[in-house]
């Protein structure tokens, strides 16, 4: 059922009003029960009616009290005993009178917490996506950058500028590997690594050109560094090798650790 | 009666007397019966409130179509229209009174400002259903409405005093 449209009709109020056959307020009453907004939307349109009359009261005077309340003191001990036992009605009377604000607070309650409800479940609903979002975002920004790294590697190894220098593993590491790409002309030095462990913290991987017979410092590196590494610019270098230095680098290299060596081969 | 069933219906009376008084008055003119039909109305929700069942809506919800039947079915009985067609002096004294009835009646400053910002139709409406005992279909009946539109107009007047109510 379309409950918009239903209230639209005004049936409701017809409904507030006492206007509907015994049918049709059963029918009524049917789906009050089955959608609670219905239920919400009389409950608006019953205190509209209320408050409105309220404003519109005329206020009887105080001798039509007094004769309702001696009309009622007669009526007492007949007819009302015999027709439920005593002491029901009088209980009942608060019963329903406390009944009748106690379905009103648990209504307005019901749907308060109702709404809250989903509120709280929308709003959770809503951080997740918000944080799967960010996730992917950050996804998003790692690839790019990979992708950025590869492309900018492949620049330099598909340029023929650059000359490759493979540098082989010593005994101290003989399963380890190093090639540098060097281009001679503009200086840039790149490296990339195979094979070589990762150190110690207080210890770094450093990079030596030899230059004119001496070793040149080209840089220093970690062991689980990937792709290409952009080292210092040098010219004129005859053969490159690693060593293992105190983390930062040293001026001269320490020979005994050397890793990987390798000469340049011009072509 | 026991005390605390007293104080109970006291306080029904005290805080609805007022509401149900301003319905009945206004459909009965005569300042009188009015009085006697809210004293009957009186008794009837002494008489059944056990009948009132929460689940089907409010108190005074309850306590108004009671209040409205008994009013309308007064005021078509014949002793109200035979009064009617009383002649003379009597008459005439009855419509005064009837006039000035109806002034701090239907036209009372609060029910007049709180119905003064609808729309024609739906003022007409209302002080219809709420105050000259007319019944919906009896509205779409005798000024050839259809029923449908009385209805819709019922609902928006009472939207709309929704905001007004609060204001007031």
């Amino acid at each position: 059922m379309n409950t918009q449209d239903y209230i639209s009709s005004g049936i409701l109020e017809a409904y507030a009003l006492g206007e509907l056959s015994a049918l049709e307020r059963a029918e009524v009453e049917k789906n009050l029960a089955q959608y609670p907004e219905l239920k919400e939307e009389l409950l608006l349109i019953e205190e509209t009616q209320e408050k409105f009359l309220q404003k519109g009261a005329i206020q009887p005077k105080a001798s039509v009290k007094e004769q309702l309340f001696k009309k009622i003191r007669q009526s007492k001990p007949d007819g009302k005993i015999v027709s439920m036992p005593a002491g029901n009605s009088q209980i009942s009377f608060w019963k329903y009178a406390a009944a009748a604000s106690v379905a009103i607070a648990l209504v307005t309650s019901y749907l308060a917490y109702n709404y809250y409800g989903k509120w709280r479940s929308t709003e959770n609903n809503l951080n997740e996506l918000v944080a799967q979002n960010q996730q992917m975002a950050r996804d998003y920004n790692t690839v790019n950058q990979r992708l950025d790294k590869i492309e900018t590697d492949i620049k330099v190894i598909d340029n023929p500028a650059f000359s490759r220098v493979v540098m082989k593993g010593t005994n101290n590491a003989p399963e380890a590997m190093a090639y540098v790409y060097w281009n001679e002309s503009s200086k840039e030095v790149y490296l990339s690594i195979q094979n070589m462990k990762t150190l110690a913290q207080e210890n770094q991987y450093q990079l030596w050109a030899i230059v004119d017979g001496k070793p040149v410092d080209a840089g220093v590196f970690d062991g689980n560094m990937t792709g290409l590494l952009k080292m210092k610019d040098l010219g004129g270098a005859a053969a490159f090798a690693v060593t293992v230095e105190p983390r930062g680098g040293k001026p001269a290299p320490s020979l005994e650790t050397m890793q990987v060596i390798g000469n340049v081969i011009k072509g | 009666m026991r005390s605390k069933d007293k104080i109970a219906f006291a306080y029904l009376y005290d805080h609805y007397s007022g509401a149900l008084f301003g319905v009945v008055s206004r459909i009965i003119r005569k300042e009188e019966v009015a009085e006697e039909v809210l004293q009957d109305v009186f008794l009837k929700i002494w008489d059944k409130i056990e009948s009132y069942d929460a689940e089907k809506g409010r108190l005074f919800t309850w306590m108004l179509n009671l209040a409205r039947n008994q009013a309308i079915d007064r005021g078509r009985s014949k002793e109200i229209s035979k009064e009617g067609k009383t002649s003379g002096i009597d008459n005439l004294v009855n419509r005064i009174d009837k006039r000035e009835f109806a002034e701090q009646g239907v036209d009372s400053i609060g029910v007049r400002d709180i119905l003064k910002g609808l729309p024609e139709e739906q003022k007409f409406v209302m002080e219809n259903l709420y105050f000259k005992g007319y019944s919906q279909s009896e509205l779409a009946e005798e000024f050839n409405i259809p029923l449908g539109t009385v209805k819709t107009r019922t609902r928006l007047a009472l939207k709309q005093l929704r905001s007004i109510v609060k204001a007031f």
